[in-house]
Order: C-alpha cells, then structure tokens, then sequence
C-alpha cells in the first residue's frame, strides 16, 4: 500500500525528514505521533506526492515517486482521501456542495453524486447539516464534513492529518471512531496526531516520528 | 461526462459572478480596447481602398518629338501594350492636345499662333496589381533612352509620397494595435491571476482530491471566455453603429468588413484563452 525505502527530505540542515524506512500495509489503521515539527505532516504530503522525496523512492498504491510523471498525480490523489486539521472546506458553498466536489471530480453522475453524498453524510452524522454553510457549524461538526468529503469517494487510503487537533475531547472521540469505522470497511488510514491521551486505549500500529526521524515503528 | 462539464461550465459561471468588481472592470477594459482595435480595422481597411485608389490614378505621359514618324510611335505603343506593368495606353495626337489646350485655357493655340505647337504624347496607364514603383522606375528609365521621346512627365514621386505616409500611418497603426493586444492581454491575465489568488482554496482542494490540470483550468478559461465575449460584442455593436452614424452624418462612406465582428470577437476570445492560460501556468507551477 504504501512503502517509504530510505526516503529524506529536508527543508533546511535541521527540518525535514530523515531516512525513513516503513510500509504500511492495505487495511490498517495507523497512528503516526511526534511533537509538533517531528516531521507528521511532512510524510503525510509524500503520501500524496505532494512534496517529493530529495533521496530514496516511494511506492503508494502502485505509484513509484521517481516514476510518475507530474501530470500523473492526480491519479493518485484520486485513490487517497485527505482529512486536514484546518478542514480546508468551500465557505461558500453547503455542506452538500462541499462533499460532492470530489464526486464532480470523479466524474459521477448527478443520482450517484446524490447517494454516495447522503452516505457519507450518515456515516459522519451529518444528514440534518447538509444545507447549511461551514462556518454556520461547529469545529467537530466541520471536521465531520472533512472528513465525509475525504471518504465519499471510496478511496482505499485516508490521511488523517490532525485531524482532532482543535477539537474538544468528546468530538475528538467522535471523529476517531468514524475513521475507525471506515477502517473496519477495509480502507487503510493513517492518522497524525499528538494527541496521545486520545489513542492510548486504542489498540492500533504506532508510528513515532522525532526530529524528523523514525523512533518506533 | 455530460454532468462534469456542466459542473465546470457552472464554475466558470459562478467565478466570473464572485469577482464581480474585477470581472466588470475587465468587460470595460475589453470593451475600450476592443472598440479601438475594432476601429483601426476599420480604418486599415479603408486604408487600403485608398492606397487602391492612388494606385489606379497612376499614370505618365510620354511627349514625342515633332518629327517621330507615325509608325515608329504605332510600334512603340504596341510594345508598352505588351509590357505586364502597363494596364493600357492613350495616344494623344496634336489635335487632341490643341482641344484639351482650348478645353483648360480657353484659347485656341492654333488659331491664336498660326501653327500648332503641341506635342504628340502617349498616356501610360500602370496596372494596379502587383504594382511597384521599381519596376516603373526602370520602364521609365528605359522609355527616356529612345531618340523620339523628347519628356516623360511623371507624378510617380507625389504618389510614392502619399503612399509613404499612408504606409507610415498605417505602421503606426500597428504599433497602437500591438500596444492595445498588449495592454488586453495583460488585464485579462491579471483578473484571472486575481481571481484564482481569491480561489486559491478551492484549486488546493481540486488538487488534494485528485482534479488534473485541465479540470482545475477549465472554470477560468470559461470566466476569461466570458470577460472576452462580453467586452467584444459591446465593442463590435459600438464600432458598427459608430460608423453607421459616421457615415450618415457626413455623408462618407467608410466600408466595414463583412467579417468585422468575427474578427473582433474571435481576437478577443484567442488573447482570453492564451493570457488565461500563462496565468495559470504561473499559478500551477507548470
């Protein structure tokens, strides 16, 4: 699913990330932890190609980083769905609009746009939001639509990048066990936390990344 | 498919809509520009017929020698007839010249002096295709080398003038019309550079959530088409209905090409696309 061999990368001397070597296998449920600044949402956006690795070479879901061509990614990006800790959603447009937008992408008809929208919308609780504006909800229910938007699309990985990170403990709970549940249907999720009061009692992979570099696997 | 373009065509609709201020401002512009352009064409066009005009006057008049024989001249003008650059030729004989002579000065030259003087001359008509000044130039020179040919009175040089300054204006012309493609290209580029700055979120989103290229650009190409179709159909009705009333006041009559408004919108549509398109191409990073 995902294979990092000997991957680094570096912002400046002291950032970036450093001979990373991991595999991730199709299915599981990973947490990736570390301080802030540890390198999660480095690895993260290598997942999606979004920055590419200076050495080593990295295989996500069949794509190899050194073989596929710029104007290939985004069939990648197509398998992958991406949770951010911002939630990165269209202010105006409606929930409903916010979610469809990868399904327009995608290239569905409108009647599968329509169900597979008021799916995702049942499985993050949703359904009585879908008219209304992002900044008409709260921070939990945003990153509910996020995290609709990230898995409408049935892709077989999600990148969860803080996804709780502003938010207070019970949404957060919320929100881990809505990626559990889309985890227990088969897709594959790597989740970046420092949260690690949240996913002490959870009995998943632990990814601990520090300065950059690989602690424990 | 059919669901996917129309969301893209709605895009481009919706992002033309939210930059309100910006896309108003650029129709404007358009519309300015376009009307100018719209004019030189105009004027280019009719620029032309004048230039046609000019060369279809041309002519010279080649004065013989009092004692040219008849069949010497007949040959000559039978030799210019077949020359390419010459359309056709006029003999005017003595008698003819004493009549134009009474017609311009009211004086019968004859009666007046007891004999006629006038030269026998040929009037040399230039044909106006392929028309060049070298080429008449070198006939000239050469007509002047026979012994019976005593003058040759030639307005080339005036000609040549006017056409000078119809090329210099029309130079200038184009240097103003480069300026303008210039000046719209720019405004369009920077709307769409604006209006994409506006939407960087939604492009990351496209991007993040597997969009190509093209589906990111289409929505602004479609808004940069919009700008364009709308500033250019204003600025054709202008241009057309300002020559109308032109013409009608003045009582001129100033052709327009029967192509005017396809030239004006089709331009306008080729500098939206392709100034649309390296904006884009700096906002991608491609």
């Amino acid at each position: 699913m995902v294979d990092f061999k000997n991957i680094s990368y570096s912002y400046s001397k002291e950032s970036g990330i450093f001979d990373i070597n991991l595999e991730v296998k199709d299915g599981e449920f990973c947490f990736l932890v570390g301080p802030t600044g540890s390198g999660k949402t480095s690895l993260l956006k290598m997942i999606y190609f979004d920055i590419l690795p200076s050495v080593g070479e990295l295989d996500v879901l069949g794509f190899n980083s050194k073989k596929t061509k710029k104007n290939k990614i985004h069939k990648l990006r197509k398998k992958i769905g991406v949770i951010f800790q911002d939630y990165k959603l269209l202010q105006q447009r409606t929930v409903y609009e916010n979610i469809a937008l990868p399904l327009h992408i995608n290239g569905l008809g409108r009647k599968k746009i329509k169900d597979n929208v008021e799916e995702a919308l049942e499985l993050a609780d949703l359904l009585d939001c879908q008219n209304k504006y992002p900044n008409q909800l709260s921070g939990g229910e945003q990153q509910r639509v996020c995290i609709a938007r990230a898995i409408v699309k049935n892709p077989e990985l999600i990148l969860a990048d803080e996804p709780t990170g502003n938010l207070d403990p019970a949404a957060a709970h919320k929100i881990l066990k809505i990626l559990e549940q889309i985890n227990k249907e088969g897709t594959t999720v790597i989740m970046a936390t420092h949260n690690y009061k949240l996913i002490s009692d959870r009995d998943h992979r632990i990814i601990e990344l520090k300065s950059g570099s690989l602690v424990s696997l | 498919m059919i669901d996917q373009f129309a969301f893209l065509i709605a895009e481009g609709f919706k992002s033309f809509y939210r930059n309100k201020l910006a896309s108003f401002l650029c129709v404007i512009t358009i519309f300015i520009n376009f009307s100018i352009l719209g004019s030189l064409f105009v004027v280019g066009y009719n620029t032309n017929s004048l230039v046609d005009f000019f060369r279809s006057k041309y002519s010279f008049e080649v004065f013989l020698v009092d004692s040219v024989d008849q069949n010497i001249y007949l040959e000559f003008v039978e030799q210019l007839s077949e020359s390419t650059i010459i359309s056709s030729t006029e003999i005017i004989d003595k008698e003819k010249s004493a009549s134009i002579f009474k017609e311009e000065f009211g004086e019968d030259v004859v009666e007046m002096l007891g004999y006629n003087p006038l030269p026998l001359s040929i009037k040399v008509f230039i044909n106006e295709e392929n028309f060049d000044f070298n080429q008449v130039d070198l006939l000239i020179e050469s007509i002047n080398s026979y012994d019976f040919v005593d003058e040759i009175e030639y307005r080339g040089k005036y000609i040549d003038d006017v056409e000078d300054r119809i090329n210099l204006a029309v130079f200038l012309f184009l240097v103003f019309v480069i300026a303008i493609i210039f000046l719209s290209y720019q405004i369009i580029s920077n709307t769409v550079n604006l209006s994409m700055t506006n939407r960087r979120d939604f492009i990351d989103i496209l991007k993040y959530n597997g969009a190509s290229g093209l589906f990111i650009k289409i929505p602004f190409y479609i808004e940069s088409i919009l700008y364009s179709v709308l500033g250019s159909v204003v600025s054709f009705l202008f241009v057309k209905y300002f020559f109308i009333s032109f013409n009608n006041y003045f009582g001129l009559n100033i052709k327009m090409d029967d192509y005017l408004w396809l030239w004006i919108i089709g331009f306008s549509i080729f500098i939206g696309l392709y100034s649309s398109n390296q904006s884009m191409k700096r906002n991608l990073n491609e």
